[in-house]
């Protein structure tokens, strides 16, 4: 099955290209960056936190876009009509989660989160809770309608967290 | 596999430049993944506009709908563009442009979270690089460079997935169980609430999420190394089979590496004795 002439570059005359070998270093890279995730805490906080939009700053948070990260962790969020702690809960409080294959803000950010959730123009407050391995991220967001419609975002400081 | 050798052997000899037939083919995947979010883009239009949220994390303009209208349409028109064009400078300037249209999409604040935008990045960087290189007298060396790179970043897309699932909560199937298995409407899923307990779909879904990280993980490893033609066709299967038994909506996400996992298949056959020939193996490049 094996063909060693397909994977072989180096039988061929080396042509200098640059552009080549900036792409695979660009790749080795991020496939390292991948591969030691599991085992280094702070490259998972780092992910778990661009999945939040908790990233220090956006330009942080832009520059790992390349990374890919389909069906990454455990994410679930919860919406609510009140903020949360308003109303005592008569219902097991695990019938409100569900769970979001990557990036949890995408039920506040994305067209059919804001459609399903921000189509009545009244307050809502998001949480979002995403884990790997051990390392958890919550994260709080009050989405406050705004007269002139849409909403404002607001990131609710109290957070628990135990990365 | 001989089979579809012989058949590019054909294109060959008819006077097939292979490189640019290559990167033909992933323009017309890449056009394919985003006209597969059409239904996205007519919604996100009208909704983007109708319910803005203001979040100072994202700078204005990457929170605008017009950012959007013009990062989907400007990629799509380049990549039009450079899928037909026989003018070298003009695929190179609309290589660039929708790499640079795409780049907008995965930072911006309504489309960053969709994979589709991040694996048409994939194949627009590479794009972006044969476009570079396309007239190069040395068809061969190319052409293995391509699909190289082509199932390198396969395999690191497949990684990524990977990577993100080794946790207790993909293993024992609990995230799939929720997101497909509770009440996603597709064939698969369908068919098995009608025909299984609830106890039974949970020990289902725990094998169905266990054989995702493992072929995600033996691929994402391992893929890169194998010889260029049977890369590709595995490659294709196991992305089609991605598709098949998840959701349609994947398929935005996967087409346009269906794409690029096919640039494999270019890559010429060499006889078996020109391996022990020193001299490089060179194709003067054909007529567009």
């Amino acid at each position: 099955m094996v063909d060693s002439n397909d994977t072989s570059l180096s039988n061929d005359r080396q042509q200098s290209d640059w552009g080549f070998c900036c792409i695979v270093a660009f790749i080795g890279l991020i496939a390292a960056w991948l591969l030691l995730m599991p085992w280094i805490p702070g490259i998972a906080k780092h992910s778990l936190q661009r999945f939040h939009l908790r990233t220090a700053s956006f330009s942080v948070w832009a520059a790992q876009f390349p990374i890919p990260s389909m069906y990454n962790f455990a994410n679930q969020y919860k919406v609510e009509q009140y903020p949360p702690g308003f109303v005592m809960m008569i219902l097991d409080e695990n019938e409100n989660w569900r769970y979001a294959n990557h990036f949890p803000a995408r039920v506040i950010t994305f067209f059919a989160g804001r459609y399903d959730f921000l189509s009545s123009q009244q307050d809502r407050w998001f949480t979002l809770k995403s884990s790997y391995r051990g390392q958890v991220l919550e994260s709080k967001f009050h989405l406050e309608a705004q007269a002139e419609g849409g909403y404002k975002l607001i990131r609710i400081d109290e957070v628990e967290e135990s990365l | 596999m001989n089979k579809i050798t012989q058949a590019f052997q054909r294109l060959q000899s008819a006077g097939l430049n292979r490189p640019l037939a290559a990167y033909r083919l992933v323009q017309a995947a890449i056009l394919i993944s985003l006209f597969w979010k059409w239904e996205f883009f007519l919604q996100a239009n009208s909704i983007y506009a109708n319910t803005p949220v203001e979040d100072p994390f994202f700078p204005d303009w990457l929170r605008s709908v017009t950012t959007i209208r013009f990062a989907f349409w400007g990629s799509a028109l380049a990549t039009g563009i450079s899928l037909i064009t026989s003018i070298n400078l003009l695929r190179k300037t609309c290589s660039w442009l929708g790499f640079f249209g795409i780049t907008l999409m995965c930072v911006h604040q309504g489309s960053y979270n969709d994979m589709t935008f991040v694996t048409i990045w994939w194949c627009c960087l590479w794009s972006v690089w044969l476009s570079h290189r396309v007239d190069t007298d040395q068809q061969e060396l190319l052409m293995r460079r391509a699909a190289f790179l082509s199932r390198l970043i396969i395999s690191l897309i497949l990684l990524g997935g990977a990577a993100g699932k080794w946790t207790p909560e993909y293993w024992s199937g609990e995230v799939l169980f929720d997101i497909y298995f509770l009440d996603r409407d597709f064939w698969l899923f369908n068919y098995l609430r009608a025909n299984y307990e609830p106890a039974e779909l949970q020990e289902i879904a725990k094998w169905y999420s266990r054989q995702i990280v493992v072929v995600e993980t033996i691929s994402g490893i391992g893929l890169w190394v194998l010889p260029a033609r049977w890369a590709a066709l595995i490659a294709t299967i196991i992305l089609s089979v991605i598709v098949i038994l998840s959701n349609k909506y994947l398929v935005s996400v996967i087409a346009c590496l269906i794409g690029l996992a096919c640039v494999g298949f270019f890559v010429p056959r060499r006889p078996r004795n020109a391996a022990t020939l020193a001299s490089p193996a060179t194709e003067e490049p054909a007529a567009n």
